[in-house]
């Protein structure tokens, strides 16, 4: 077990791939936080996490809102006394066409997906400087690189997660906090699904050079890896796990 | 039977730490070097710590060398689950003008060509096993460049799209290739060109982390991406430098 006696937070974590992250913190034995919008979802992984002997609790959380992501770090400090590990996994992904996208759409994009780095990381990196340690892991998205037609704003947050993740890379490892991205391609979640068919889904999903489908596990392992103290000297990267479809 | 791990340049430095690692992690290790003695002296620390090890002399340069240096691993061992290409190095610090053609060709085929020649001999039984990772060399050198190190730097940038290409080229086969780019790292090849205060006053400032790589902080990076959590990871460069890139 890597993470024994970390605190592990993530957000988006009550489904899909932040579940995925999630259970596998838990299983490395680290106490987790799932924090969500949906608080109900959240506690249900909660309680799965305790089913395989790991504390964890559920709490809700707007990561775009400064007050609620304070919330969720009194929740946090006063159920475990201390944060580890943070993972910014919460995000939406809108689609419509640059020039009829709402402002309201281009907003609330920015402001979860690229915002909620930056809230979070206000919330959670003065006990991580105390402590002389942490681990900031960010989910970004292949997107970054390739750009996405009709997400326009999904791939500008994504890509504004690398610049953030290297400036705050630079800004904490002389308290010796790692920040890392993690770009993944499409993956076997619901959020491809919002947008297509079940079987255009499937057929892109298994269109990569590798020909294996990009589940949810195949990103949370990378990510275990870089909280762990085997990725104690990597800092300010943006490592792509896409089974080789873009490279980069 | 365990997984058979080839390791280039394992006799020293990054590549002793990686036979290291991945002999902890259960695979029988080949540590082949072009200084067999060096190669023998890690083969020995492997097996003193009860791991599998044997120890084989190869110059990544010499075609022949390479081929017969896969047939016989293939004799002795009949797979080879991971191959790590680590043999290398700059050589040279000076000016492109006076760089010499033998000098450029001796960098070049070192870095380059010498993890071209290994994948050649080794992707076939990959292949054949439906199975396998390849892990070539870079550095960060490779993105930034180097004043002085031209030939070094042309070298790495160029493992960075020969791995790419490869991984195309192998993953219908189910075969990952994957890029490791150090940044500066304590090695003892490097650590006999300047004290440990002159290192640490040269590159302190520009790594956020404080501090300069150890073998031991590749090693993890080389033997994650041999394991099931990196099944999704082809093609890609793995930088660990600190945060200096």
């Amino acid at each position: 077990m890597r993470l024994q006696n970390k605190v592990a937070l993530i957000t988006g974590g009550a489904q899909g791939l932040g579940r995925a992250i999630a259970l596998g913190m838990g299983r490395e034995g680290a106490k987790v936080v799932v924090a969500d919008l949906q608080v109900e979802k959240a506690k249900i992984v909660a309680g799965e996490l305790e089913a395989l002997g790991a504390a964890a609790i559920g709490v809700e959380v707007n990561v775009a809102n400064e007050t609620s992501v304070k919330k969720l770090a009194e929740q946090t400090f006063s159920r475990f006394g201390r944060v580890d590990i943070l993972v910014n996994d919460a995000g939406v992904y809108l689609k419509s066409p640059v020039v009829s996208k709402s402002e309201e759409d281009w907003d609330k994009t920015i402001n979860v997906n690229l915002g909620g780095n930056f809230l979070c990381a206000r919330a959670f990196v003065p006990a991580m400087r105390k402590q002389k340690s942490g681990r900031i892991i960010s989910l970004a998205s292949s997107i970054a690189h390739t750009g996405a037609s009709e997400f326009a704003d999904y791939a500008a947050s994504k890509a504004g997660i690398i610049g953030f993740v290297k400036a705050l890379a630079r800004e904490l490892g002389p308290d010796g906090i790692t920040v890392n991205a993690i770009c993944p391609g499409s993956a076997n979640t619901s959020m491809p699904r919002s947008h297509r068919s079940e079987d255009e889904v499937m057929a892109r999903l298994r269109a990569t050079p590798l020909g294996h489908v990009l589940e949810p596990e195949d990103i949370a392992g990378p990510i275990l890896f870089l909280a762990s103290d085997a990725a104690a000297y990597i800092t300010g990267q943006a490592y792509n796990i896409n089974c080789g479809t873009v490279m980069i | 039977m365990n997984p058979v791990a080839l390791i280039s340049g394992g006799g020293n430095g990054i590549g002793r730490a990686v036979a290291h690692r991945m002999a902890a992690a259960g695979m029988t290790v080949v540590v082949a070097d072009y200084d067999h003695a060096a190669a023998e002296q890690v083969r020995g620390e492997v097996v003193d710590a009860g791991g599998k090890a044997d120890a084989l002399s190869v110059d990544v340069t010499v075609a022949r060398e390479v081929k017969a240096l896969v047939t016989d691993v293939a004799k002795r061992f009949g797979r080879v689950d991971v191959l790590a290409n680590i043999a290398g190095g700059s050589f040279y610090t000076k000016r492109i003008e006076d760089f010499t053609w033998a000098e450029w060709k001796q960098v070049i085929d070192t870095n380059l060509k010498g993890a071209f020649l290994m994948c050649r001999e080794v992707a076939p039984l990959m292949q054949q096993q439906k199975s396998g990772r390849i892990l070539n060399t870079a550095s960060n050198y490779g993105i930034t460049g180097s004043a002085m190190r031209a030939p070094y730097s042309a070298a790495k940038a160029g493992i960075i799209a020969f791995t790419r290409s490869l991984a195309l080229e192998l993953a219908p086969d189910g075969i990952r290739v994957n890029t490791v780019a150090p940044g500066p790292t304590d090695t003892p090849r490097v650590m006999e060109k300047e004290t440990p205060e002159e290192r640490r006053q040269r590159w302190q400032a520009a790594i956020p982390l404080g501090r300069t790589g150890k073998p031991e902080d590749l090693a993890e990076l080389y033997y994650f991406l041999t394991t099931p959590e990196s099944a999704a990871i082809t093609g890609q460069t793995f930088h660990c430098n600190g945060g200096l890139l």
